[in-house]
C-alpha cells in the first residue's frame, strides 16, 4: 500500500491529532495490531471469512461423526446424548456461524466496492459486529466443556425440551450457553445489516441509482432488511427462555400456564425468513457470476430485484408452514400451505432468468460458473422438494423424516454453500491479486458435487421408507442400511472436497506461485473490476461517477457516453480514518458480560440455595459501555493518501 | 473445455435416471415403515398427492433442467476466441417472463385443490349425513358403518413410550395400538412432559402431541391392502384373514409374527402389523420411542376387548378366600401357600364346586394352584422392587409413570417397540435396561438411584427368571 506516491502529510493532520482524547492506532500500526483494530470493511470480510470457514470446517467434523453414527443400525460411535449435542451443535454452527457469516463476508468485502464507497457508513461499527460474531462463536463451542457439555435440544430448541424440568443432566448448562450466544450473534446480524442498509442507501456513487445496482448488493440489502426485521423475534424469544430458565417464569412451560406453540411462533417467524437471509446472498453472487461467464447482462434484471424482494417480504407469510403437524386447525394450515406454494414464483423465476442470461450468450465453464450450475440445478431440487412440503397431507408423512433433511441440504449446500463457493472462486483473485488454480478448483467442484449427492439424494428414500429424523440410531429390519452407508461415503468425500476448497482459499492468500489476476481477469461486468486486484486501501483514488448498470463491461466494451466517469482530485487527497480498539473493547466487554450471566449462579451447599452473583456480567456491561463512550470521544483522526490517478 | 462440459452434462443426466429409477419404484419400497405404502384411506390419499407432486415436478426438472442443458450446449464457448466475443446484450422479454409466471402459477393449481382436499380430510372424520363426504366414503369403498363405529383412541406421549386409552371401553394398553380394520379410529394426542409426534407412516402420517393442547388425528385401515401382500417373488397374493390379521386377545398374533419372521426381516410378514415412531426430537432416547399398530377383525378386537376388560376391571381380580362364601367351578382366590413363605399368598383355582370352609387344601384335588412358584415369586417380586409404583397390571392405572402391562404376554413388542417381546429380550432389558436404552426413564427416572433394587437385578438370575416368568405369564 505504501508507495513513494504517498505522502502522509496534510496540513489537517495536525490539528486533528490534537483532538484526540483517546489515541488511535495510525497508519503505521502493523501486523496483529493492525488486525485486531482495523475497521477497513476489506480486513473485516476477510476475518468474517476466515472465522467462518474454520467453522465450517469444525461443523464437517460434527456432521462427519453423525454419518458415521449412522454407518449401519445400532451404532456406538456416539451415545445418544452425544448424537443428539452433535446435531444441535452441527445445525447452530452451520447456520449462525458458517453460512451467515460467509455471506456476511461477501457483503463487507464486496458490496462497497460495487456501489463505488470507500466503506461502510460506520467502519467502527462493522469491527464491533465482527467482534461479536467471534464472541458469539466461541461462547456456543465453550459449551462443551461445562455442565451437561453442548447443548442437545436441537439447533430450534423446541420448548418445553429447553426447560430445566426437562433437562436430562442436572444443572445442564447446554441451552444456557446456546440462548447466549445466539443472542450475541444476533447483536452481530444486527450491527452489521443496520450499516449496510445505511451505506447502500447513503454511500452510492453519484449515478448509481437504486436500479443500477448490482443484484448482489441488492440482496444484500434485502438480506440486511430481513435480518433487522426477523431478529427481533428471536432475541424475544431467547430472552423469554433465559427468564424461564433462569428466573422461572411461565412463558413455555406449560404445567404453569405457559404455551409452547409460542415458541415455535417465535422461533419460526424468525427462523423462515433466516432460511432466506442464508439463501438470497447465494442468488445474488450466482447473479453476479452467470452474466460475467455468458458474457451477457442478467436478463430481466428488474425482475429478479424484485422477486428477491418478494421473497423477503413473503418470507414473513409463510413461517407456519414449519408448524403443519403442530394442529393449528384447517383454515391455518391451509392458508400457509396456499402462501408456501406462492413464494415457488419468484424463485421460479430467477432460475428462468438466470438461464435466458445464458441464452444467446457465450459461455465458459470456468469454476466459478461450475458452482454457479452447480447451484441452479441443486437448488431446483432443493425447491421442488419444498414445494412438496407445501402440501399439508405430504408434509405430514414428510416432516421431521429424512426426506426434511435432504430438502434443506439441498437448499443449503446445494443451494447456499455452492454459491459462496462460487464467490470464493470468482471474487478471491480480487482480495489477493492471484488467479486461483482452475484445475484444483474443478477437482474440487467434483468432489462437492459428487459427494453431496451421494450424501443427500438417498435421504429422500430414507425418509419416505420411514427413517425419522434427529434419531441417533435405528433399528434392524427397516431397510435402512444401504442408504445410510452411501451417504456416510458421499459425506466424506463431500468432506475432502470442502476441506480442500477451504485450503485453496486460504492459501491463495499466501502461495507466491499463483498468476496474477489483473483488474479484470473474467472480463466481468461490475464496478469493483474496475480496481486494481488487490484492492487499495481507500478503494476508488477518485469517486467514480456511474452512467451504466454494468459499468465495468461498458467501459470496455460500450458506447463513450456509458463510460464511467471521475469526481475530481481534492486537495487534500483521500481521507483515511485511523484505526481503533473500541470496537475490540466493547466485543470483550460483551463476551465478559455473557460469560457472567452464564456463570452468576451458585449453589449454596448447606442450605441449598441460590446464590446470584452478577459482578462479572457487571463489570463486562461496563467495558462494553466505556468502549462505546472512547468511540464516541476518540475522534475521527486519521490521515490523508494522495494517490496519483492510475492507483487504484 | 469440450471434456468438461461432458462431464457436466453426464452429471446432470444421471442425475435425471437416478430420479427416476427412486420414483418408479425399481427397488421395493413396502419397507415396515414405509410412507410409500399406504394402507389406509388417509395415507392413501396422502401418498397420491405425493406421487400427483413427483411427477409435476420431475415433469418440471426435466424441462427446466433440459432448457438449461439446451442452453449450455448450444451457447457453450467453443474456442478461445469464441470465448471472447461480445454477443448481443439484450436485456430481458417480457412476454416470456409474464408466460413463465402465468404458467408456473397454473402448475401449482394443479397441486393446490388436491392438497386443500386433503387437509380437509386429514383433520376431520367424513360425516356420512353429508352427501360430499358420503361420496368421498363410497368412493374408497367404505359405508357409513365404517364410521359410526369408530373407536376412540387416547394417545398420551410420555419420554419414551406410548399409553393408548380406549374410552369407550375403559381399558388402556401402552406401546401396541389394537385396532378394528374395518372401523375409523379417532386418535387424540396428548403428551405430559415434551412434544412427541405420532407417526404412523402406512395408515396416517403424523400429528405432534403438543403440551397442553389436545390434537386429531384419524385413520381407517384398508382391509383388502392389508390382505394383499407381496410374497418372496414379488408377486401380489391374497391371504385370509386368519393369516393377515391373526388375533391379539389370545396370543396367535405373537406367536405367527415370531414363527413367521425374524426381527431383522426388512419386509412385514403379516399384513395386519404396522410400525410407527415418535417424529419429534423428545431427549435422550427418542429414537427408542416407537409402537406398532395391530389390526383385528371384528370379532377379535371386540374379543380382545372382552379381555382387557375383564383384566382390567377391579371387581373380577382375585380377592382372598373367604370361609363364609360358596365357590363355583373356577373360581379364583388368594390364599396363603406357607411353602413358599410365611405371609406368602398364591392364586387358587377351584377345580369343582366349593362347599363353605373349604380352604384351599391341594391335598383335597377340589382346589389347583392358578400358577407356576416362578411366576408368584415374579408377582411378589414385582411389587416388592417397587416395579408396581410405576407400572399398572389388570388396573388402568392412567398417569402411573411407566407403561401399563396389562396382558403385557400377548404383547409382541418390548421397550416402545424396539426388541421383540421373548424371554431373551426381557430378561435382558431387567437386567439392565439402560444398556438398551440409554437415558430411559425406567433406569434414570425421579427416585432410580443406585440403591434402587431395580439397578442390583443385572446378576440376580433367579430374580430376573421369575421376573421373567411373571410378565410373560400374564396372558
Amino acid at each position: 500500500m505504501a508507495t513513494e506516491s504517498i505522502k502522509y502529510l496534510s496540513p489537517d493532520t495536525e490539528i486533528e491529532t490534537k483532538t484526540k482524547v483517546f489515541p488511535r492506532p495510525d497508519q503505521h500500526a502493523s501486523g496483529i495490531i493492525n488486525w485486531l483494530t482495523t475497521i477497513d470493511h476489506k480486513k473485516i470480510g476477510v476475518m468474517y471469512g476466515m472465522a467462518a470457514l474454520f467453522f465450517l470446517l469444525l461443523g464437517g467434523v460434527e456432521a462427519l461423526l453423525i454419518r458415521s453414527q449412522l454407518w449401519s443400525h445400532n451404532m456406538e460411535v456416539l451415545t445418544n446424548r452425544e448424537y443428539n449435542q452433535m446435531f444441535t451443535m452441527h445445525g447452530t454452527t452451520m447456520v449462525f456461524l458458517v453460512i451467515m457469516p460467509l455471506s456476511a463476508a461477501f457483503f463487507n468485502f464486496i458490496m462497497p466496492l460495487q456501489i463505488g464507497a470507500r466503506d461502510v457508513a460506520f467502519p467502527r461499527m462493522n469491527t464491533l459486529s465482527l467482534w461479536c460474531f467471534i464472541a458469539g462463536g466461541i461462547i456456543l463451542n465453550l459449551s462443551w466443556f461445562f455442565t451437561g457439555g453442548s447443548p442437545a435440544i436441537g439447533w430450534f430448541g423446541y420448548a418445553p425440551l429447553t426447560d430445566t424440568r426437562f433437562a436430562e443432566v442436572l444443572g445442564d448448562m447446554g441451552p444456557d450457553f446456546w440462548i447466549f450466544s445466539l443472542q450475541i450473534l444476533g447483536l452481530a446480524s444486527l450491527l452489521a445489516s443496520f450499516n449496510f442498509i445505511t451505506t447502500i442507501i447513503n454511500m452510492r456513487a453519484p449515478g448509481m441509482t437504486m436500479m443500477r445496482l448490482p443484484v448482489f448488493t441488492w440482496m444484500t440489502l434485502i438480506v440486511s432488511f430481513l435480518i433487522i426485521l426477523a431478529f427481533p423475534a428471536i432475541t424475544i424469544a431467547l430472552v423469554e427462555l433465559m427468564f424461564d430458565r433462569t428466573y422461572g417464569t411461565n412463558f413455555y412451560d406449560f404445567l404453569e400456564g405457559g404455551k409452547p406453540h409460542l415458541w415455535q411462533h417465535l422461533f419460526w417467524i424468525f427462523g423462515h425468513p433466516e432460511v432466506y437471509i442464508l439463501i438470497l446472498p447465494a442468488m445474488g453472487i450466482v447473479s453476479e457470476i452467470i452474466p460475467v461467464f455468458s458474457r451477457k447482462p442478467l436478463f430481466g434484471y428488474g425482475l429478479i430485484v424484485f422477486s428477491g424482494a418478494i421473497i423477503g417480504f413473503m418470507g414473513f407469510a409463510v413461517w407456519s408452514h414449519h408448524m403443519f403437524t403442530t394442529g393449528m386447525g384447517i383454515v391455518a394450515t391451509s392458508a400457509f400451505s396456499i402462501l408456501t406454494m406462492l413464494i415457488a414464483i419468484p424463485t421460479g423465476i430467477k432460475i428462468f432468468n438466470w438461464i435466458g442470461t445464458m441464452w444467446g450468450g457465450r459461455i465458459r465453464f470456468e469454476t466459478p460458473m461450475l458452482f454457479a450450475l452447480g447451484f441452479i440445478t441443486m437448488f431446483m431440487v432443493g425447491g421442488f422438494t419444498g414445494i412438496m412440503h407445501s402440501s399439508v397431507p405430504i408434509d405430514a408423512q414428510h416432516q421431521d423424516s429424512y426426506f426434511v433433511v435432504a430438502h434443506f441440504h439441498y437448499v443449503l449446500i446445494g443451494g447456499a454453500l455452492f454459491g459462496l463457493f462460487a464467490g470464493f472462486y470468482f471474487w478471491l483473485p480480487k482480495l489477493t491479486g492471484k488467479m486461483l488454480n482452475e484445475k484444483l478448483g474443478k477437482f474440487v467442484f467434483t468432489l462437492m458435487f459428487i459427494g453431496f449427492n451421494l450424501t443427500f439424494f438417498p435421504m429422500h428414500y430414507l425418509g419416505m421408507i420411514g427413517q425419522p429424523r434427529r434419531t441417533h440410531s435405528y433399528n434392524e429390519g427397516h431397510g435402512f442400511e444401504t442408504w445410510n452407508q452411501i451417504a456416510t461415503i458421499g459425506a466424506l468425500v463431500l468432506g475432502v472436497g470442502i476441506a480442500i476448497g477451504v485450503y485453496q482459499f486460504v492459501s491463495a492468500f499466501f502461495n507466491k506461485k499463483l498468476k496474477d489476476a489483473g483488474k479484470n481477469p473474467w472480463d466481468a461486468r461490475t464496478l469493483e473490476w474496475t480496481l486494481s486486484s488487490p484492492v487499495k486501501e481507500y478503494n476508488f483514488a477518485r469517486t467514480p461517477i456511474i452512467n451504466a448498470r454494468d459499468q465495468a463491461w461498458e467501459n470496455n466494451y460500450g458506447p463513450k457516453e456509458k463510460h464511467s466517469e471521475k469526481e475530481p482530485l481534492d486537495d487534500h487527497g483521500v481521507h483515511m480514518p485511523d484505526r481503533s480498539w473500541c470496537p475490540l473493547v466493547s466485543g470483550l466487554g460483551f463476551l465478559i458480560l455473557v460469560l457472567g450471566m452464564l456463570f452468576h449462579q451458585s449453589v449454596d451447599v448447606n442450605t441449598g440455595e441460590v446464590l446470584r452473583d452478577y459482578t462479572f456480567a457487571i463489570i463486562g456491561g461496563m467495558i462494553a459501555i466505556v468502549g462505546i463512550i472512547m468511540w464516541s470521544l476518540e475522534g475521527p483522526a486519521g490521515y490523508h493518501l494522495f494517490p496519483k490517478e492510475t492507483e487504484e | 473445455m469440450k471434456t468438461l462440459l461432458h462431464k457436466f452434462k453426464s452429471f446432470s443426466l444421471l442425475y435425471v435416471l437416478a430420479f427416476f429409477v427412486f420414483t418408479s419404484g425399481c427397488s421395493r419400497i413396502d419397507h415396515k415403515q414405509s410412507a410409500l405404502d399406504p394402507k389406509g384411506l388417509v395415507s392413501q390419499n396422502q401418498y397420491d398427492i405425493f406421487m400427483l407432486s413427483v411427477w409435476i415436478t420431475i415433469f418440471l426438472f426435466c424441462a427446466v433442467g433440459g432448457c438449461l442443458l439446451y442452453v449450455l450446449w448450444k451457447y457453450r464457448a467453443k474456442s478461445k476466441e469464441e470465448a471472447m466475443e461480445v454477443p448481443p446484450q439484450s436485456h430481458g422479454n417480457s412476454k416470456v417472463e409474464a408466460f413463465l409466471i402465468v404458467a408456473s402459477t397454473l402448475i401449482l393449481v394443479i397441486l393446490a385443490v388436491p392438497t386443500l382436499q386433503g387437509v380437509v380430510l386429514m383433520n376431520r372424520v367424513p360425516n356420512p349425513d353429508n352427501p360430499d363426504d358420503l361420496l368421498t366414503l363410497t368412493r374408497n369403498g367404505l359405508d357409513r358403518s365404517s364410521v359410526d363405529g369408530a373407536i376412540t383412541v387416547n394417545v398420551t406421549g410420555k419420554r419414551f413410550f406410548w399409553v393408548f386409552e380406549y374410552p369407550q371401553y375403559g381399558i388402556v394398553t401402552s406401546n401396541e395400538l389394537v385396532f378394528p380394520a374395518s372401523k375409523a379410529v379417532r386418535v387424540n394426542l396428548r403428551t405430559e412432559d415434551v412434544i412427541h409426534s405420532f407417526w404412523l407412516p402406512k395408515l396416517a402420517g403424523k400429528m405432534d402431541l403438543m403440551p397442553g393442547q389436545e390434537n386429531f388425528l384419524w385413520f381407517i385401515a384398508n382391509e383388502n391392502d392389508i390382505l394383499n401382500r407381496n410374497d418372496s417373488s414379488g408377486k401380489e397374493v391374497t391371504v385370509s384373514a386368519d393369516v393377515a390379521m391373526p388375533s391379539v386377545f389370545d396370543g396367535k398374533m405373537r406367536e405367527r409374527i415370531f414363527a413367521k419372521q425374524k426381527f431383522t426381516d426388512e419386509f412385514e410378514a403379516v399384513g395386519g402389523l404396522f410400525y410407527g415412531q415418535c417424529a419429534e426430537y423428545c431427549g435422550n432416547s427418542h429414537a427408542y420411542m416407537s409402537f406398532r399398530a395391530l389390526a383385528q377383525t371384528d370379532d377379535d378386537f371386540a374379543s380382545w376387548v372382552k379381555r382387557f376388560q375383564n383384566s382390567q376391571n377391579p371387581n373380577l381380580q382375585p380377592v382372598s378366600y373367604n370361609p363364609e362364601e360358596k365357590y363355583e367351578k373356577d373360581d379364583l382366590v388368594n390364599f396363603a401357600d406357607p411353602e413358599m413363605g410365611a405371609s406368602f399368598t398364591r392364586e387358587y383355582r377351584a377345580v369343582s364346586q366349593i362347599d363353605k370352609g373349604q380352604a384351599p387344601n391341594l391335598s383335597k384335588k377340589s382346589w389347583k394352584k392358578e400358577h407356576s412358584n416362578d411366576y408368584e415369586n415374579g408377582k411378589q417380586l414385582f411389587s416388592s422392587l417397587q416395579c408396581v409404583q410405576c407400572h399398572a397390571i389388570n388396573r388402568t392405572g392412567l398417569g402411573s409413570k411407566g407403561p401399563n402391562l396389562t396382558l403385557f404376554g400377548i404383547r409382541t413388542s418390548l421397550a416402545a417397540g424396539w426388541m421383540r417381546n421373548d424371554e431373551k429380550n426381557l430378561s435382558k432389558w431387567l437386567r439392565n435396561s439402560n444398556e438398551v436404552k440409554f437415558g430411559n426413564l425406567m433406569w434414570n427416572g425421579e427416585g432410580v438411584d443406585d440403591d434402587h433394587p431395580l439397578r442390583k437385578l443385572e446378576n440376580d438370575d433367579e430374580k430376573v427368571d421369575q421376573l421373567v416368568t411373571y410378565l410373560l405369564g400374564l396372558k
